[in-house]
C-alpha cells in the first residue's frame, strides 16, 4: 500500500453561511507530497469546515482545491480519491470489519480475489486481522478507530483526511494511537489534513500546524515554530500554556511590568501590551547577566502535582506562574515567601494589547 | 416485576373480553351447522371445514387476497420510501410541517377516500379527461376492477406506511452516507448499500402493516372494486350479511387470521436476520 504522496493546494478557500461572518475566509494552503499537516483551533473556527471541503463533503463558498495540479473543487466525494476518518469513525453497523474495510475497494470494481488479499494486508497495518469478522459494535473504541483507519487507506486514497480521529478515546489510548497515526502515515507516505482541536496532539504528530481562528489561518509553521514564536498572542495561548501580564511598552523598547522593567528580544511596539511567558521556562535561581529579566515578587500559592511544582508569583501587580521539576532535596517555596523569578530575554512574547 | 404486571392487568381484561373472547366464539362457530336460512345447528361439525378446504374457490380467494396484498404493499412502500425519506432529511421546522401533511389524510375516514378516487378515477373522471386530452381515444378503466382499488389502498395506506418507515431510520446517519460517498460510492450505490439495509426495520414494519390492513380492507374493494375484486373481508362480508352462512364466514375469519400469523412469523424472521 505504498503511496508516493500527492500535492494537496488550497487556493483562497472560502465558506460563508447566509450573511454571517466567514466561517472560512480565504484560507490558502499548500502541502507537500507526503506532508502531515495539523488543522488546529478552538471549535468554530473553521478547521472542519476546512476539512470537508476538501473532501467534497460541504461545497465552497469560493477558492479552488487542487490535488496534483487537479483542480477538484467541484468534484463530489465519490470521485475524489480521498480517505476520510470521521470523529464518529461512521463504520457501517450492518457490515463486518472486513467488510466495512472492503466497500471501497467494491466501489472501484476490484475481483474478489484482490480484495480479499487487500483487505487482509489492511487489517494487519492497524494489527485487527483477528477481528475481521466481527461487528463494529462489538469492538472497543480504540479498535473502530483502527477499523476506521483501515478502511480509508485500503483504497490507497492520493490525500487522508483525519477529523478529530482521538477526541473519542480515553486518554491513554490516544497517545498510542498518536504515535501509531504518525507512523502509519510516515510509512506509507500519504498526504494528510489532520483536523484537531488539542494542541498536544498536533505538536506531536504534524510535520507543520497551521492554527485557525474566526476562519483564517493565524499561523502556519512547524511545531517548533508555532510554540517558540507564535505569531499572535491568540497563537501563544492556544498552543501550550502561557502566563499572560498586561504590562507598558515605552518608545525605548523597555517594558513597564508594574515597577519592574523587562526586556524582549523581539522589537516590542510601544503602548499597551501583554507579557506572555512559558510557566516552566521561569525559574528561581535568580540567574544573572544580560540574557535575563530578573524581577522581586512573593509567593501567592503552591501546587504539588507530582511531577512538579506550580508556584503563584505576584509580580508587578500580575500573577506569574513557574513550573519546577520537583527534585529529591529540595526546599518547597512557601506562601508569603519572597523570591526572585527569572525567564530569557528571549522567552519573553510581548504583543501589543 | 409483581408492580408491572398488576399495571399490566386492567389491560389484559379488556382485551380478554372483547378481543379473545369473541376470537374463540368465532373459531367455534365455524364448528358448528350452517342451515339455510342464516340458521346455526349445533356443533361440533367439520363439515364447514371440509367444504372449504375442498372448494378451490376458496384457495383462489385466500391467494388472490394474498398476491393483491403484496402489490399494494410493494406499491405502498415505493411511493412512501422516498416521501418518508425527504421528510426524515428535512430541517426540524419542516420535518414537523411535513409529518403534518403527510398524516392528515388518516383524518378523513376511508369511505371519504374511497369515493373520492372514484371521483378522480371515473369514466368522466380528472384523469381519463386528461388521458383524452392527451389524445387518447379510449383510456383504460379505472374503476370497478384492481387497478381503481390497488391505487386507492396504496394512497390510503401511505400515512401509516411513512410512519413507519420514519419510526425505522433511527440508524440512519449522514456521517455513514458521507462515508460511503468518500470511499468512492456514488449515490444510487449509498442508497442501494447503506440508506437501504439500514431502513430494513422500518420497511418491514411498514410492509407488514399495509399487507394486513390490505387483507382486511373491506370499503375500498367493496366500493372501487365494483364486485368484480374480492378479497378475504370483503368475501367474509358477503357470506355474513348477503348468505348469512354464519359458520362459512366465521371459518374465513380464522383463515385470514392465520393469513396474518404467517405474515407476522416471516416479518420477525426476516427482522431477525436484518438486525443480525
Amino acid at each position: 500500500m505504498a503511496s508516493s504522496g500527492t500535492r494537496l493546494t488550497l487556493e483562497a478557500l472560502s465558506k460563508r453561511y447566509g450573511d454571517g461572518p466567514p466561517a472560512v475566509a480565504a484560507v490558502s494552503l499548500d502541502v507537500a507530497p507526503g506532508e502531515f499537516i495539523g488543522l488546529l483551533g478552538p471549535s468554530g473556527c473553521g478547521k472542519t469546515t476546512t476539512l470537508r471541503m476538501i473532501g467534497g463533503l460541504t461545497p465552497s463558498t469560493s477558492g479552488r482545491v487542487m490535488v496534483g495540479g487537479r483542480d477538484v473543487t467541484t468534484l463530489p466525494p465519490h470521485k475524489r480519491d480521498m480517505g476520510i476518518v470521521f470523529q464518529s469513525y461512521a463504520l457501517f453497523p450492518h457490515m463486518d470489519v472486513a467488510a466495512n474495510v472492503a466497500f471501497g475497494l467494491e466501489m472501484r470494481g476490484l475481483k474478489r480475489a484482490d480484495i480479499a488479499g487487500k483487505v487482509a494486508q489492511a487489517l494487519d497495518l492497524v494489527q485487527l486481522g483477528a477481528l475481521a469478522h466481527r461487528r463494529p459494535r462489538e469492538l472497543s473504541g480504540g479498535q473502530q478507530q483502527r477499523v476506521a483507519l483501515a478502511r480509508a487507506l485500503v483504497i490507497e486514497p492520493a490525500i487522508l483526511l483525519l477529523d478529530e480521529p482521538l477526541s473519542n478515546l480515553d486518554a491513554k489510548l490516544r497517545e498510542e494511537m498518536r504515535a501509531e497515526i504518525h507512523d502509519i502515515q510516515k510509512r506509507l507516505g500519504i498526504t494528510t489534513i489532520f483536523v484537531t482541536h488539542d494542541q498536544a496532539e498536533a505538536l506531536a504528530m504534524c510535520d507543520r500546524i497551521a492554527v485557525m481562528e474566526k476562519g483564517r489561518v493565524a499561523q502556519l509553521g512547524t511545531p517548533h515554530d508555532i510554540y517558540e514564536h507564535p505569531a499572535s498572542e491568540f497563537v501563544a495561548d492556544f498552543v501550550g500554556r502561557s502566563n499572560r501580564i498586561a504590562a507598558e511598552a515605552g518608545a525605548d523598547g523597555v517594558i513597564r511590568l508594574g515597577e519592574h522593567r523587562v526586556r524582549s528580544a523581539a522589537p516590542v511596539p510601544a503602548g499597551p501590551v501583554t507579557v506572555m511567558i512559558r510557566p516552566h521556562r521561569v525559574g528561581f535561581d535568580g540567574a544573572e547577566g544580560d540574557g535575563w529579566n530578573i524581577c522581586p515578587g512573593v509567593v501567592r500559592r503552591v501546587t504539588y502535582v507530582g511531577d512538579m511544582l506550580a508556584c503563584e508569583v505576584e509580580v508587578g501587580g500580575g500573577i506569574v506562574v513557574v513550573e519546577r521539576p520537583t527534585q529529591p532535596g529540595t526546599a518547597l517555596p512557601a506562601v508569603g515567601d519572597g523570591v526572585r523569578v527569572s525567564w530569557r530575554v528571549s522567552d519573553t512574547l510581548v504583543f501589543p494589547r | 416485576m409483581r408492580l408491572s404486571a398488576l399495571l399490566l392487568g386492567p389491560v389484559l381484561l379488556v382485551n380478554l373480553l372483547t378481543f379473545l373472547a369473541p376470537v374463540l366464539n368465532l373459531a367455534s362457530l365455524s364448528f358448528n351447522e350452517a342451515r339455510p336460512g342464516g340458521g346455526i345447528g349445533p356443533g361440533p361439525t367439520l363439515a364447514t371445514w371440509a367444504d372449504l378446504l375442498a372448494d378451490p374457490y376458496y384457495l383462489e380467494l385466500v391467494t388472490s387476497s394474498v398476491g393483491v396484498a403484496a402489490m399494494v404493499t410493494v406499491g405502498t412502500l415505493l411511493a412512501g420510501y422516498p416521501l418518508a425519506l425527504f421528510i426524515h432529511r428535512a430541517s426540524a421546522r419542516w420535518r414537523n410541517l411535513l409529518m403534518v401533511a403527510c398524516i392528515s389524510p388518516l383524518l378523513v375516514s376511508a369511505v371519504v377516500r374511497t369515493y373520492g378516487w372514484m371521483v378522480i378515477l371515473g369514466d368522466n373522471g380528472i384523469v381519463a379527461a386528461a388521458l383524452r386530452w392527451l389524445g387518447m381515444a379510449k383510456p383504460p378503466r379505472m374503476v370497478f376492477n384492481l387497478t381503481g382499488v390497488a391505487i386507492a389502498l396504496v394512497e390510503i395506506l401511505m400515512p401509516t406506511m411513512i410512519l413507519c418507515l420514519l419510526a425505522g431510520f433511527g440508524r440512519l446517519n449522514v456521517a455513514l452516507e458521507e462515508a460511503a460517498a468518500s470511499l468512492g460510492a456514488p449515490p444510487w450505490r449509498v442508497l442501494l448499500r447503506v440508506v437501504l439495509p439500514l431502513s430494513m426495520p422500518g420497511v418491514l414494519l411498514g410492509c407488514l402493516l399495509a399487507f394486513v390492513l390490505t387483507v382486511s380492507s373491506f370499503i375500498t374493494p367493496k366500493l372501487l372494486g365494483g364486485g368484480r375484486v374480492i378479497l378475504l373481508a370483503t368475501e367474509i362480508y358477503d357470506q355474513a350479511i348477503v348468505t348469512l352462512n354464519w359458520p362459512v364466514a366465521a371459518a374465513l375469519s380464522v383463515l385470514s387470521l392465520a393469513v396474518f400469523g404467517a405474515a407476522l412469523l416471516l416479518y420477525g424472521r426476516i427482522l431477525r436476520i436484518v438486525e443480525a
